[in-house]
């Protein structure tokens, strides 16, 4: 986390949902543009520049392939290729924006918010648990991966002649590193009161601030420019 | 930590008295059983993007990704449903799932699909008493109908998608030729073989518990 004020937790959720439903419903294409703006956007203020131009340059591909090529060059092939990117380029949007709240929301601060919004123990405990334990299998993971490549068991040509051995081969070390790193933190989790009846307090609770309200027009001006504007997309 | 109530017996009507005992059919999570669900949630999606990042490498990998991700995922979710022991857990490891799936840019549609499959999940094990390894593949059977999710948009939006660039380009014999084939039939038909990936992956992950999990006492 920066320095920098951040937005509250509750305001990404919500801005995700919002995204998401309108980007994946039909007729969501109108709303792509103003959301792959908006995540390029939050990724640049929280200073992800690798994020801003891998998705700069995912959503150009995209419209290149989905609008531009099927232009110059008609085949059947293009025709489904320019489908299937017209249907991706609304996951970018959608990505884009999720992987800003998974970046920048601390377990801690994910628990306080779910709490301040009177979530079920469970889930809220559940989902803080879980942003604290991705990093962890995440690197088991590329760690297995990184052994296999070694060992040159890694590549299509592999998975295609034993499919079944190769994710046996890939899964189960995984899985067993993974649980092996769980179980500090699991003990470690328990002795700092998870899953105690009482509600801790919150040394920092959630407030909706300056931040939040920005981002919060800007969206709406967004939306509204969505529906008024002639689309570049649709 | 997790303690046989003893009034769960005195409310019990005399239809159910079963020999064995009965799993506790409270919905109070213990500590240990929300990092059970969380730590195999994120183990769970790991894997399933982790084979989905293979499918990058070409369309024919694609094919065959999305299939082998719904195997794959198998192991972890029937190393899990070795630790179920009482009502909830299934259904809240749909939940979660679910919604970390919302983060990552799923559909909205993707995550209530993954929701009620994991109910119709909780279902069927509570019918076979959290004990049933029969019961135990079925349930991944079902929640692995999840992998239909990020399809939704377009069946929902058929006709926007016909529409696009490359279509337009090729004529309106060819978008009807390719109405006629994205229809019911193919939705169903894709459902069915992910269904069927999914029991695979159900009967290989029981393979592999026997193999490595029970011997490493993780099982």
């Amino acid at each position: 986390m920066t320095g920098r004020p951040g937005l509250d937790p509750r305001t990404k959720i919500v801005l995700v949902i919002v995204v998401s439903a309108l980007v994946m419903s039909p007729g969501g294409l109108l709303f792509v543009p103003a959301a792959l703006a908006l995540a390029a956007g939050l990724a640049a203020w929280e200073g992800a520049w690798g994020r801003v131009g891998g998705l700069i340059a995912t959503a150009a591909v995209m419209w290149l392939l989905g609008w531009i090529l099927p232009l110059l060059w008609v085949n059947p092939f293009t025709a489904v290729l320019s489908l299937a990117c017209t249907y991706l380029i609304r996951f970018v949007a959608a990505i884009g924006v999720g992987m800003h709240l998974i970046a920048t929301t601390s377990p801690t601060k994910l628990s306080a918010a779910l709490r301040a919004w009177r979530m079920p123990r469970a889930i809220a405990v559940t989902l803080a648990v879980m942003m604290r334990f991705f990093p962890v299998v995440a690197g088991e993971a590329a760690a297995v991966l990184d052994a296999m490549r070694l060992r040159g068991l890694v590549g299509a040509g592999g998975l295609v002649r034993h499919p079944i051995l190769s994710l046996e081969r890939f899964t189960v070390p995984m899985i067993a590193a993974s649980l092996r790193a769980s179980d500090d933190l699991s003990a470690s989790a328990i002795l700092r009161g998870l899953g105690a009846r009482r509600t801790p307090t919150t040394l920092d609770p959630p407030r909706f601030g300056i931040a939040d309200l920005t981002l919060t027009l800007t969206a709406a001006v967004l939306a509204t420019a969505s529906l008024t504007l002639p689309s570049p997309l649709a | 930590m997790t303690e046989q109530d003893a009034s769960t017996h005195a409310t019990e009507t005399p239809v159910m008295q079963a020999s064995a005992p009965r799993p506790r059919s409270s919905v109070a999570f213990s500590a240990r059983d929300l990092l059970n669900v969380a730590i195999f949630a994120v183990i769970y999606f790991v894997i399933v993007f982790a084979i989905a990042m293979l499918g990058i490498i070409g369309p024919l990998m694609m094919l065959l990704t999305l299939p082998l991700s719904a195997i794959a995922a198998g192991i972890p979710y029937m190393l899990f449903l070795t630790r179920v022991r009482h009502a909830g857990m299934v259904t809240l490891f749909g939940v979660v799932v679910g919604l970390l799936y919302l983060m990552m840019g799923h559909p909205w549609q993707s995550t209530l699909v993954t929701i009620a499959l994991s109910l119709v999940g909780e279902l069927i094990l509570w019918a076979g008493q959290y004990r049933s390894k029969w019961a135990a593949i079925w349930a991944y059977t079902a929640f692995s109908g999840w992998f239909i999710g990020p399809w939704i948009p377009l069946f929902l939006d058929r006709e926007a998608y016909l529409r696009t660039q490359g279509m337009e380009q090729m004529g309106a014999e060819y978008v009807a030729a390719f109405n006629e084939v994205v229809t019911v039939p193919a939705i169903l038909g894709l459902w069915v073989a992910t269904l069927v990936c999914g029991f695979l992956g159900a009967v290989l992950g029981t393979a592999l518990l026997r193999k490595h999990f029970r011997k490493a006492g993780l099982a």
